[in-house]
């Protein structure tokens, strides 16, 4: 069982949502692919830049698969609303984020669900997303060295590396140097060396030490 | 198209699983047991979804029941319990999931064992439709990364990691030397060629991490 994989933290939440204000909860997220929602709802997180990718699922009994006879239909008093992020940082730093800098987005994004606390102060709604996340069973990530932030600006960088690359063979010793330096310039908040730090190496360490647990190895 | 973020998929399914195993087996139990003993956290080069072309990010849970608020609120139960299968990939859902059958179709078969209805499935097309069945549209789908191709996205992690060593290691060149040292650079990285030298996908450490052929 692990919520990590590198520097990625799977977050499932799962929030019953009362069924005769669900329109809203679905007007809201159909708003919410406009600019000027998530300008309101989103700026403090975009800032922070610490997600992959976030989803919202809302569905209610009749929607729960259904593949056989055998297999009874569900019956529900609510909605449910499944969240799921892949963030990069620890539980903490992710809640306290969403808590500190979009405060009033999550009270539309949750918008009356039920026993929905608003986020501040902190800790009761940190314990009423305890309560209702489930952990997850297997967690992989295609580049556990790398956040969010790290892929985007590999983007600039190989597409600046690609210019830079043009024409090796013919230009100047000087002409070259200029070019480069007008390169970094345009990518310097970009290049950075990757490490396994901090989350890798804290999740490395308590596997090797739950590892030794287990082998009774002390 | 909600499911969709341009070239990214959100793709979430919930799987239905039989309420009774062969020989007394618990499916949940043994579901849960196949799902925590796949290579994990320090091993994902080793996790299944890294033999799967193009995927982001892969998770699998179980749903076992709701969340009970407390009184004065319902407790509603659910009938069945759910394999959760949620992935983020580039590219379109048939495809992704015909190359998925094609790449691991035993541990497919191994993790699915109980879902209900998945006995009817025998290859990558029966797989697909299996899925489909199983899916739940995304309501919002935030994507806060690139909706490239994964090999684009490993093969820039690569050429800025090794930029970075470059021009820390170059401070301070003369023209002529930065020049010559560039065109080894370029020889070596390889920037317009995707397929190697580039990152392996789920590997998390750096000694490890180059792929340098096929």
């Amino acid at each position: 069982m692990s919520n990590i994989a590198g520097k990625a933290y799977a977050m499932n939440l799962f929030t019953p949502i009362n069924t005769r204000r669900l329109w809203i909860n679905k007007l809201i997220f159909r708003l919410a692919g406009t600019k000027i929602f998530q300008k309101i709802t989103f700026k403090g997180l975009l800032t922070l830049s610490l997600i992959h990718y976030a989803r919202w699922v809302i569905i209610k009994d009749k929607q729960f698969p259904r593949l056989s006879e055998d297999q009874p239909q569900e019956k529900l008093k609510y909605a449910y609303m499944f969240f799921f992020s892949n963030f990069n940082g620890s539980w903490t730093q992710y809640v306290d984020s969403f808590s500190m800098s979009i405060p009033g987005g999550l009270n539309i994004l949750w918008y009356k669900n039920i026993g929905w606390l608003y986020p501040v102060p902190e800790t009761p709604f940190n314990n009423y997303v305890l309560s209702n996340q489930i952990w997850t069973e297997h967690y992989y990530n295609a580049y556990p060295l790398a956040s969010s932030n790290d892929i985007k600006s590999a983007q600039k960088v190989k597409k600046a590396i690609i210019s830079l690359s043009e024409n090796l063979d013919n230009i100047s010793a000087q002409d070259f140097h200029k070019k480069y330096l007008q390169t970094i310039l345009s990518v310097q908040g970009d290049i950075n060396l990757m490490e396994p730090t901090p989350v890798v190496s804290l999740a490395h360490e308590a596997i090797a030490r739950r590892t030794r647990i287990e082998r009774n190895i002390h | 198209m909600p499911n969709t973020s341009g070239n990214a998929y959100a793709l979430t399914t919930l799987c239905p699983l039989k309420h009774k195993g062969e020989n007394q087996e618990s499916p949940i139990l043994y579901t849960r047991k196949v799902l925590q003993e796949l290579p994990n956290c320090t091993d994902l080069q080793d996790s299944p979804m890294s033999k799967v072309p193009n995927t982001y990010l892969a998770r699998f849970f179980i749903l076992d029941d709701t969340v009970f608020r407390g009184y004065p609120f319902h407790l509603d139960h659910l009938q069945s319990k759910y394999l959760v299968f949620s992935v983020e990939f580039h590219g379109d859902l048939e495809t992704y999931l015909k190359e998925m059958y094609r790449a691991v179709s035993k541990e497919i078969h191994t993790i699915w064992k109980y879902g209900f209805g998945f006995e009817e499935v025998k290859h990558e097309h029966s797989f697909v439709s299996y899925i489909k069945k199983c899916q739940v549209e995304t309501t919002f789908f935030f994507n806060g990364s690139t909706d490239e191709s994964l090999e684009e996205q490993l093969k820039s992690l690569y050429v800025k990691q090794e930029f970075s060593k470059f021009v820390f290691e170059h401070q301070g060149a003369s023209p002529e030397d930065l020049l010559a040292a560039y065109k080894e650079f370029d020889q070596r990285v390889q920037p317009h060629i995707l397929a190697f030298p580039t990152w392996k996908p789920g590997v998390d450490k750096l000694e490890e991490i180059v792929k340098t052929s096929n």
